[in-house]
């Protein structure tokens, strides 16, 4: 089988079984390489050129943020954390360091394989889609219109910037600070109501029913992300 | 202070004499000489009343002296014409004596009385305020207030190994030097007191009592030596120490008995979290590692479909282990108080959104209908743990509900606070079980079909508790279960600022 059609995904984990898990489900797809420690992983990154990093934050030798931010230095390298530690806190930490997204352990087999899909789709597209639909909403980025069933809707400057940069990162979750940063700049950081004010102002225009949201789904204590279909 | 007050008593008794002599002189012109020592008597019975007996004494030898100064011929002189008068003097003398002596006594037997009754009110009152002190500091400051109700003198109590001087902050601690804290430990190991007015330590200010429980001294109280010489209520602090010993005794009864009380009960849940993780564990497990030897074993003996069969049954399960292992650990987070909630104003939407949406793969037939109020108000929540709140409440209405019949969500608010309410149309819970459904591992008895791990409603309760909120469920008239959980609103005013 020629190994260079098929995308490189690195996986950075320390657990022998999981390690087998992943060889069985990812091998037939991907051309896999394998690491079982942090130090080991960042060597790793740098010689096979990965196309996707899986990464275990519980490594025994390097903390998984720390291999976050060391790979971040130089690549940008979609790094998908996979990971027992479920708390917020932790997924926040990793996002906001720099990783893409997050899977909790135990997870699907489909679930791990589409999210490797969905990063690797992100990085081919170098500019994104001028043009995002997902059921009956439709987002024109390259003419700044939003519609709903066809009809435009109005959105404020804010609003739209909003949606825009939730729609480049479709699929991806963003956390509070990220959007807080990239709309409103670094010195909004610690005024997380401005967001959900105005994601809640949104969700009134595109969502048929704002307490059932279908489009920007709320990631609790992590951040929003924009549904794909 | 002892001094000018016997002096004031002399000069009282100058004062008296003057004066019986003055009445004596207005009345000589109509009154015998003998006559007058009735007027002299007078005045020696009013110092012995108000004076005291040397006052009075004094007042008794000045009346006959002035009598036979004045009234007695020769006047004006102490010579005596008439030897009579010297038999006069003598019964004057003498009755005033006589009287002075019983008059006095009769005052310190009032005065002896009247302290008695002031020691027995002050433990009195130091008993009652004892028998409502629920903690040593309560003690504590009911000993203060004893001691300056009685003494006007200021105390600090010193208990073995804690001093709780520092954990009442008002002026009637007396703040402990490093050579009282010295003379306090002395007494605790010795079971003697020390201090001003005692055989040992007496170089120091204050007084040393210690407070004893049987044969051990379990703590010193330390006084400060005030007007009323403490020395002399020796007697009287020992009784107040007698009573502290007593409820400090009491109290510490009661902490080991509310600690015995806590240890069966966490004995009896030990042993309920052994039963349910065995079974909770162990269960599904027996399933996995039966399906997978099976197929490892024997993969001809089945065809595709019984082979896809037994492999669903095998992942539900190994879901359902996850969830539950999940469980633990939420609930041993709750317990360790790791899980403290950050607060940040939530929308009530994105609260029920994020609920909803997390439940929405397990509902199968089951519908959630809501029903939201318009503008409600803002909750200070931490997102992710309220959401989990309210999916166990909606897992919990699903598990129970027969299949296709909806569950119900509705949230309203009075303004101050938002009520999220949760109806399924199960079978509801049997009467008075109500509220322990919350409690943890409590199962209600239902076909086993229905898997729960027990730990879901108290989990929900914690969380919601950590909101400062309240969970409560009922029986619905027309059947199934209604949870309603009650969440504080953030006040308008901060809101507007959010906007």
């Amino acid at each position: 089988m020629n190994t260079d059609n098929q995308f490189r995904v690195l996986a950075i984990e320390d657990e022998l079984p999981i390690r087998r898990f992943l060889q069985t489900i990812l091998e037939p797809e991907f051309n896999l390489h394998l690491a079982e420690g942090g130090h080991a992983g960042l060597a790793a990154a740098a010689t096979t050129k990965p196309d996707v990093i899986l990464l275990d934050l519980g490594l025994p030798d390097l903390d998984g943020i720390e291999v976050i931010k060391r790979i971040r230095e130089w690549s940008a390298v979609p790094i998908i954390v996979v990971s027992v530690r479920e708390r917020e806190d932790d997924k926040v930490t990793a996002l906001d360091a720099g990783a893409d997204d997050y899977i909790s352990k135990p997870f699907g087999v489909n679930e791990l394989q589409a999210r490797i899909r969905a990063a690797l789709r992100r990085t081919l597209q170098q500019t994104p889609e001028p043009v995002f639909s997902s059921d009956e909403l439709m987002v024109d980025l390259s003419n700044r219109r939003v519609t709903c069933h066809g009809e435009e809707i109005p959105l404020t400057p804010t609003e739209y910037d909003i949606l825009r940069l939730l729609v480049t990162h479709a699929g991806k979750v963003l956390t509070h600070s990220q959007i807080l940063k990239e709309v409103w700049g670094i010195a909004y950081l610690e005024q997380p109501h401005v967001l959900r004010v105005n994601i809640s102002n949104l969700r009134r225009k595109i969502e048929v029913d704002p307490s059932r949201p279908k489009h920007i789904i709320t990631e609790p204590g992590v951040g929003y992300r924009l549904k794909t279909i | 202070m002892k001094i000018s007050r016997s002096f004031s008593g002399y000069v009282g008794a100058v004062t008296l004499v003057v004066l019986a002599s003055l009445l004596c002189e207005a009345v000589r012109p109509s009154l015998a000489p003998t006559n007058m020592v009735m007027l002299y008597l007078l005045a020696v019975v009013l110092a012995a009343a108000r004076l005291g007996l040397r006052p009075a004494i004094l007042t008794a030898f000045l009346s006959v002296l002035a009598f036979d100064f004045l009234f007695v011929p020769p006047r004006f002189s102490l010579r005596v014409s008439d030897t009579e008068y010297l038999v006069t003097f003598f019964a004057l003398f003498v009755v005033g004596v006589v009287i002075s002596s019983l008059v006095s006594q009769i005052r310190e037997k009032v005065e002896q009385v009247e302290r008695q009754e002031a020691r027995t009110s002050s433990l009195y009152y130091l008993t009652r305020d004892l028998t409502v002190a629920v903690d040593i500091q309560a003690i504590v400051v009911a000993l203060q207030q004893a001691v300056l109700r009685t003494f006007s003198s200021r105390l600090t109590v010193v208990l073995d190994h804690v001093s709780f001087s520092e954990a009442i902050d008002n002026d009637k601690f007396i703040p402990l030097d490093n050579n009282s804290s010295i003379i306090a430990h002395w007494v605790i190991q010795s079971g003697r007191r020390a201090g001003k007015g005692t055989s040992a330590h007496s170089d120091s200010p204050f007084i040393f009592v210690p407070i004893k429980v049987g044969s051990q001294t379990v703590g010193v109280m330390v006084i400060e030596e005030c007007e009323a010489t403490l020395t002399e209520n020796f007697q009287l602090i020992e009784a107040f120490a007698g009573q502290a010993a007593m409820a400090l005794e009491r109290v510490h009864l009661t902490i080991q008995a509310e600690e015995a009380r806590i240890l069966r009960q966490k004995n009896h849940l030990e042993q309920a979290l052994l039963n349910s993780i065995s079974h909770d564990l162990r269960t599904p497990l027996v399933t996995i590692s039966g399906v997978l030897d099976s197929l490892l074993n024997d993969d001809l003996k089945y065809d595709s479909n019984k082979r896809w069969a037994m492999l669903s049954t095998a992942s539900e399960e190994a879901t359902r282990l996850n969830r539950f292992v999940g469980s633990l650990l939420d609930m041993t987070r709750l317990e360790a108080g790791v899980l403290s909630p950050r607060l940040i104003d939530c929308d009530v939407d994105e609260i029920i959104g994020c609920a909803i949406g997390a439940v929405e793969q397990r509902l199968g037939t089951h519908q959630i209908m809501t029903s939201l109020e318009p503008n409600l108000p803002l909750v200070p929540a931490d997102l992710a743990l309220l959401t989990q709140a309210l999916v166990n409440v909606l897992d919990n209405a699903i598990k129970h509900s027969p299949q296709t019949e909806d569950i119900t969500l509705s949230v309203r608010s009075d303004g101050t606070s938002v009520v999220i309410t949760v109806c399924d149309c199960g079978s509801g819970v049997p009467s008075g079980e109500e509220s322990r459904i919350f409690d943890k591992f409590h199962r209600i008895s239902v076909p086993e079909t229905v898997g729960g791990t027990g730990l879901g409603l108290s989990i929900a309760k914690g969380i919601i508790e950590a909101h400062k909120g309240k969970i409560t469920a009922s029986n619905r008239v027309q059947g199934g279960l209604m949870v309603e959980v009650i969440l504080p609103a953030t006040a308008p005013d901060t809101l507007i600022q959010g906007n």
